[in-house]
């Protein structure tokens, strides 16, 4: 079969985006595993670690429009049952003593390696997804907001108090800590795939329809919450991941507090900071919105530990710096730093934008203005209120 | 539409006088006369304060559709204002403290908010988000020297903060129950602020294009009304009444620190949204309902069902959003006068039927 260049570029301009996301992911692991140190490599893995949160944001909010406060919920859930089911058996009959009896005969003789625990992890959170879509798509605004935030409250909740399953306060013991800079760098290329892919996939398509005009999607026979369910589960097991290898990652330690607001590292409001900054509606954005608040607060802070010519500022200005950082990137581009498009083709660097293939024509409708080939049918129909 | 205002405060006082008479008698039951009153007039004077702060809430985003995150700051500066004014005497302290808070809202608005007028609500609320960040931040760190020039330790862990005035706190006895000057003080406050609000949402042309903004921003503006001086406007008073509430807080609780703003804020949120964000007298009623909960759940139920009380707390709250998204005790889907409605007209019929 003869590949011709109409056949070739279309498939190339699909896989150009996630393909250049993840040789930076490439890119980053190579210099930090060759040249930095473990100050830089720990930074690396807890970045990486961010981005798969952000991506599953991404996967949800960015393409549904509404806002989630709740997905570092699912953070912990990956966590919990990935530390659970991977600590040795010797270890558990002594740290949980307490453990009721329906958990203890399956938990205790677990003893998983890294990959299944992260797997598992990652299936606790999508159960815990799943049974949480009912309420939380039929919302929208700030009432998503709030319902999930109301999630991540109560499963952190759950964590502090219930120490017979989570040891509450008390770190964990014996957690193995599997989590490689290799392994999160990998889990991050995977993810940026599959949030791109599901962008693009028609349940990806269909919702983002909805994130334009819901009415104009409903009536061409989006079943919104439907196609939110779905984006809801698929970042559920994103985060989950991220949870999981959280878990097996710094020492592995971590409790409730690691999945809530808490001072310092704010990782509910820094997550969704990222998306935002980067711009909520790209796959890129999500990439671009991590490494961006990842690198200034990273290098103020190395600038606050080592001093540059002599001067130190006063602990605590990395916090500050990004807070005012993040602060005038909103006001300067509230669109976000990519204006919620993706890595553009080589050579789309400097022509204006065009509708380079069908899909993306559907959307630009939805969005009320009409493709610049077609004549400018009106495409508000529904009433705006 | 004055006929319906009057149905609104009607609905609204009834609804406030409903929970508030069953708890009293709850409690009255329980725990015995004397002190089940002395419990409901502590609660109330601590719902009281998150009353106003949701009210204040509900103001900004009404208008503007703004959920306010950097509002607990606003408290957070008041304690600090208090603390570095604790020598000026109470007057010079209240004044102080509520123009600097109050200024401060100004600050956030002109600065923060004011470009960011046509984004979506989302990037709001992430900006909301920075600035409160932002200024916590600010007093950890302490950039702007003031620890130092008064004397004082900030960023290093909790401190003295605000020394409560004995003539202000002290309790005395009547008939058994105990009350403090500090808590009718809050009562009037309270009660005041929320005459002021009435009158000034109602009589003046300030009010009328408040709540025209409220209705609809946009159309407010094709009619004439000023969008920069509203929403000016709208930060001045929330800021008036945070610096208020901080005071009230502050004097109650005495404690001062760089995250003091965070709990009342999620209280008062949480609370507003039970009461419906929607309707500032809704959202003022559920924070007030829910500081009066809380209170009484601090002060009577064994730690351990506490802890998991705020589990099912948000469990609740999940349904109010998905099921009663105007809020529950909010004007328009006024859920506890339906109820008590619905009751006082079946009642001649159901007479004899068990309850």
């Amino acid at each position: 079969m003869k590949l011709s260049r109409e056949r070739v570029e279309p498939l190339a301009r699909r896989a150009w985006p996630p393909l250049v996301l993840a040789s930076l992911v490439v890119v980053t692991w190579a210099l930090v595993d060759s040249f930095g140190g473990i100050v830089y490599h720990d930074i690396a893995v807890k970045m990486f670690i961010m981005l798969m949160i952000v991506l599953g944001l991404q996967v949800f909010s960015g393409n549904s429009g509404v806002l989630s406060f709740g997905h570092v919920a699912f953070m912990a859930v990956g966590a919990y049952s990935s530390a659970l089911l991977t600590i040795p058996t010797e270890i558990k009959k002594f740290t949980y003593l307490t453990m009721p009896h329906f958990l203890k005969f399956w938990v205790f003789p677990a003893q998983l390696n890294a990959l299944e625990g992260t797997l598992a992890g990652a299936g606790f959170a999508t159960v815990l997804a799943l049974l949480t879509a009912a309420p939380i798509v039929r919302l929208t605004g700030v009432a998503a907001g709030i319902a999930t935030l109301a999630i991540l409250v109560i499963v952190h909740e759950f964590d502090y108090q219930t120490s017979a399953v989570t040891r509450g306060t008390s770190t964990q013991i014996g957690v193995p800590t599997t989590t490689t800079l290799l392994s999160v760098a990998v889990w991050a290329m995977i993810f940026i795939g599959a949030a791109f892919a599901f962008q693009q996939s028609r349940f990806g398509l269909r919702l983002r329809a909805s994130r334009e005009n819901e009415r104009a999607a409903r009536s061409v026979g989006v079943r919104v919450p439907i196609e939110r369910a779905i984006a809801w589960t698929i970042s559920g097991f994103i985060v989950g991941v991220a949870g999981a290898q959280y878990a097996h990652a710094f020492g592995g330690t971590f409790g409730p507090d690691d999945f809530f607001f808490n001072n310092g590292l704010n990782i509910v409001l820094l997550t969704i900071a990222m998306l935002v900054v980067g711009g909520m509606t790209s796959v890129t954005g999500a990439v671009v919105g991590c490494y961006f608040v990842t690198v200034i607060f990273e290098a103020v802070r190395r600038w606050e530990v080592n001093g540059l010519g002599g001067v130190t500022p006063p602990a605590g200005t990395s916090n500050f710096v990004l807070a005012f950082v993040l602060l005038v990137t909103l006001v300067a581009r509230p669109g976000g730093l990519t204006r919620g498009r993706e890595v553009p083709w080589p050579t789309d660097w400097r022509l204006p934008r065009r509708p380079a293939f069908r899909r993306t024509a559907l959307i630009e409708r939805f969005r009320g203005t009409p493709p610049a080939n077609e004549p400018a049918a009106s495409a508000e129909t529904a009433p705006t209120d | 539409m004055p006929g319906v205002d009057r149905t609104q405060a009607l609905r609204a006082t009834i609804g406030l006088a409903v929970p508030t008479g069953l708890l009293v008698l709850l409690l009255c039951v329980v725990l015995g006369a004397a002190k089940g009153i002395q419990y409901t007039l502590d609660a109330i004077s601590y719902g009281s304060i998150f009353a106003l702060l949701a009210m204040g809430l509900a103001l900004l985003f009404g208008v503007m559709g703004l959920m306010n995150f950097a509002y607990g700051e606003l408290i957070m500066a008041g304690a600090y204002t208090m603390f570095f004014t604790r020598s000026w005497g109470w007057l010079g302290m209240i004044v102080v403290t509520i123009v600097v808070v109050t200024m401060l809202s100004l600050l956030m608005e002109l600065l923060a908010f004011r470009p960011l007028r046509r984004a979506s609500p989302v990037t709001l609320l992430i900006t909301s988000f920075a600035v409160s960040y932002a200024l916590q931040e600010l007093a950890w760190t302490d950039v702007l020297g003031l620890a130092h020039r008064f004397n004082a330790t900030i960023g290093t862990g909790p401190q003295k903060g605000v020394q409560p005035y004995p003539w202000l706190t002290h309790q005395f006895s009547i008939g058994g129950v105990l009350i403090s000057k500090l808590e009718i003080a809050i009562w009037i406050v309270t009660v005041a602020i929320l005459l002021a609000m009435t009158i000034l949402l109602r009589r003046t042309m300030l009010g009328t294009q408040l709540r025209a903004s409220t209705e609809d921003f946009r159309m407010a503006q094709l009619v004439g009304v000023r969008a920069n001086w509203v929403i000016s406007a709208a930060f001045a008073i929330t800021g008036l009444i945070a610096g208020v509430a901080a005071l009230l807080y502050i004097f109650r609780n005495g404690q001062v620190a760089p995250d003091i703003g965070q709990g009342p804020l999620f209280i008062a949120f949480v609370g507003g949204v039970i009461g419906g964000l929607g309707s500032l007298s809704g959202a003022a009623l559920g924070g007030f309902v829910l500081g009066v909960v809380i209170n009484i759940l601090n002060a009577s139920l064994p730690f351990k069902l506490h802890s998991y009380a705020l589990l099912f707390a948000f469990v609740a709250v999940i349904g109010i959003v998905v099921f009663q998204p105007e809020g529950l005790i909010s004007v328009r889907a006024g859920a506890v006068v339906s109820i008590w409605r619905r009751l006082r007209r079946r009642k001649p019929a159901a007479e004899g039927a068990p309850a």
